[in-house]
């Protein structure tokens, strides 16, 4: 597996030079890369490097660095390795390249993270609404959406479920017990 | 014992109550995770045949909506539907804490609370999922409503129907539904 | 008139007679699946509360007269069927509206309910009561053909069309008609699991993947019409196959002796049978049934 790593880690240097590796995992690679070179490393990992299967393509909120990071995961069966091509785009104007001409499913992901984190995809051909119905508010999936607040909002919350907040205020006020310091930042 | 309008009304009563509440038959529809506890109560091991319970296949046929589970809003306008296909009798179940108070859903940007202020409901289960032998008791319950005639959650629902479109409506901003009829 | 009175009386007792038995058959046989599930089953009474509960409901939905007229359909085959069919061997009280050829109206007789709720369904527009009634409209071609051919070869052997004339050569040979003719008789019985549309060839209601098929819009009061008269059409049949393979039957006891034994066949067959395609029905059907009924026809030839 070694051998391997180090093998697929040269290669994809010598081809994009912005690629920054990641080696932290006995089966898992990782590669950061701009979002310009996206479509070409995806291409180059699955027709040269035999990475045939597109797992999933996921997204990462980075709300105080106003960038998104977009996760694209695939998997060889061949040498029975997970590769991560990540990529950061601008919070603000959250555009990327389309690519389900390489892998078709990629389409349903792509809408979903339209959908969710109201990131455009150019050219991606998604007319009709796919998850959220009728959805008027912010994409909901942001992380400076209140969701609690739009609940309250939105759906009637049954009394009673004040005090359901914190399971752990709940046992403190009826045993005494002390609160560890980690919990105490999560605080409501 | 006098016969007049009222007491062979209620005697005719208790007849039908009886058919009914030893036939109900389930609209297989699962709406959330609680549907899997619909397999083990109709098959073999708590066998709920045995007391006229067993699935309808569609809303026409069907005597009880079981909401199994959280409710997404876009579920929530298919159930309404549903809910409204079915004849008279009807009654709702709702199954599971989702449906009483959110359950762990609770501030999801997309599930309803109380299910009680969009369905008239006849019979609660709790339980995060209620075991068969839960669903079963909740079942119990509403066969001795049904015989006690206290089950008239689809008269209800005829009577406020104002307030009951006024909630649906506001967590369906788009209601495009088909011209109402029973 | 009073003959008609008679015969009116005779046929309300006749058809409160198929009904009760019908619905009770139908119990026996969901407590009998349940038992072989090692279940209790629910009681044996069941189906005539499901009946009831049918029929006790406020409101009705229909989607247009055809739509009335499928369910009466149904239940005028059954009835037509019922008074055509001789109940006891010498019913004086029960009526006989039997005639010189009433074999082959009996043959178009039975198609005719389903081809009216063909009608029927085609009004309510749910694409799963299409795909259903078509499945049953193709899966009636499959075992029309042996049914046809047994018929038509106790037809040639005894020159005859009548289900009273066939009766009364059973008792004048003391010989019931599935020794005499055993070929038609296995035709006509493997005909009847794909008549009584049970298990496995149920493809036309599967409720699991067609949400019941062509019954699908209809609920309430349709469906108790539906389920009365499903169980009047099977008791008709049931007593039609006692009058031709067993001669028919002398008193009450023997008619339901004779009609349950015959009723158990496609029930235990069906219950350790998984559900056909309707291909594979129609397959079945004209394989070893339909050579059985050719057979069948070859021996009344050469007996005749």
């Amino acid at each position: 597996m070694k051998e391997i790593k180090t093998k697929i880690i040269e290669r994809i240097k010598s081809h994009f030079q912005d690629a920054v590796e990641r080696d932290y995992d006995y089966n898992r690679l990782d590669f950061s890369v701009k979002k310009e070179t996206i479509p070409s490393i995806l291409f180059y990992l699955k027709d040269e490097m035999n990475f045939k299967h597109l797992s999933h393509i996921t997204c990462v909120d980075w709300l105080e660095e106003k960038e998104f990071e977009v996760v694209f995961i695939l998997w060889s069966y061949t040498d029975r390795l997970q590769v991560y091509v990540r990529t950061r785009i601008d919070r603000d104007h959250p555009v990327l390249d389309n690519i389900d001409m390489i892998w078709r499913q990629a389409n349903t992901y792509e809408r979903e993270l339209k959908e969710m984190y109201g990131i455009n995809f150019t050219g991606l051909e998604a007319p009709e609404e796919f998850l959220l119905e009728d959805w008027e508010g912010p994409p909901p999936m942001r992380r400076d959406f209140d969701t609690r607040e739009y609940a309250a909002r939105t759906y009637y919350t049954r009394p009673g479920r004040e005090d359901a907040q914190d399971v752990r205020e709940t046992i403190i006020k009826r045993t005494g017990e002390e609160l560890p310091d980690f919990a105490k930042k999560y605080k409501r | 014992m006098v016969f007049n309008d009222k007491n062979s009304q209620k005697i005719v009563d208790i007849i039908e109550n009886y058919a009914r509440k030893s036939s109900l038959w389930i609209l297989a529809y699962g709406t959330g995770c609680g549907a899997i506890e619909l397999p083990p109560t109709v098959t073999s091991r708590y066998d709920s045949e045995r007391l006229g319970i067993h699935f309808g296949a569609t809303p026409r046929q069907a005597d009880v909506l079981l909401i199994t589970g959280y409710l997404t809003t876009k579920t929530l306008k298919r159930v309404i539907r549903v809910y409204e296909q079915m004849q008279d009798p009807k009654y709702v179940i709702g199954f599971g804490s989702c449906t009483i108070n959110g359950g762990m859903y609770w501030d999801s940007y997309n599930t309803i609370n109380a299910l009680d202020r969009y369905l008239p409901v006849d019979v609660y289960i709790n339980g995060c999922m209620p075991r068969p032998e839960a669903v079963l008791a909740g079942f119990a319950k509403l066969q001795k409503l049904i015989q006690a005639g206290k089950a008239d959650g689809a008269n209800k629902y005829k009577e406020n129907l104002d307030w009951y479109r006024t909630n649906q409506k506001k967590v369906i901003p788009n209601w495009r539904m088909p011209e109402y009829n029973w | 008139m009073g003959s008609i009175l008679y015969y009116t009386l005779g046929a309300i007792i006749s058809f409160i007679l198929a009904f009760t038995v019908g619905i009770t058959y139908m119990g026996l046989d969901r407590k009998i699946t349940a038992r072989v599930q090692n279940r209790i089953g629910p009681p044996w009474y069941q189906n005539f509360l499901d009946v009831s509960k049918l029929y006790f409901k406020k409101t009705n939905i229909h989607q247009g007269i055809m739509q009335h007229m499928g369910a009466a359909f149904m239940m005028v085959t059954a009835v037509m069927a019922l008074l055509i069919v001789p109940i006891f061997n010498h019913g004086h009280f029960f009526p006989n509206l039997n005639f010189q050829g009433d074999l082959i109206f009996l043959l178009y007789i039975m198609v005719f309910g389903q081809l009216g709720m063909a009608l029927g369904v085609g009004q309510t527009g749910n694409p799963n009561a299409a795909i259903g009634i078509t499945r049953g409209l193709s899966q009636m071609t499959g075992y029309e053909i042996p049914w046809v051919l047994a018929l038509v070869a106790l037809m040639i052997q005894y020159k005859t069309t009548s289900i009273v004339d066939l009766m009364n050569v059973q008792a004048e040979t003391g010989r019931w008609l599935m020794f005499s003719s055993p070929f038609a008789f296995l035709a006509a019985i493997l005909a009847m699991l794909g008549m009584f549309s049970h298990a496995p060839f149920d493809i036309m209601v599967a409720p699991n993947e067609l949400a019941s098929g062509p019954i699908s819009e209809y609920g309430g009061k349709y469906l108790s019409i539906l389920m009365s008269a499903g169980a009047v059409f099977m008791f008709a049949k049931l007593t039609l196959y006692v009058d031709l393979f067993m001669g028919g039957s002398s008193n009450l006891l023997a008619l339901l002796i004779k009609t349950f034994s015959f009723f158990l066949i496609p029930v235990l067959y069906g219950i350790v049978s998984p559900r056909y395609r309707t291909e594979q029905a129609i397959r079945y059907f004209w394989g070893w049934p339909s050579l059985f009924g050719l057979l069948a026809v070859i021996q009344a030839v050469i007996l005749k």
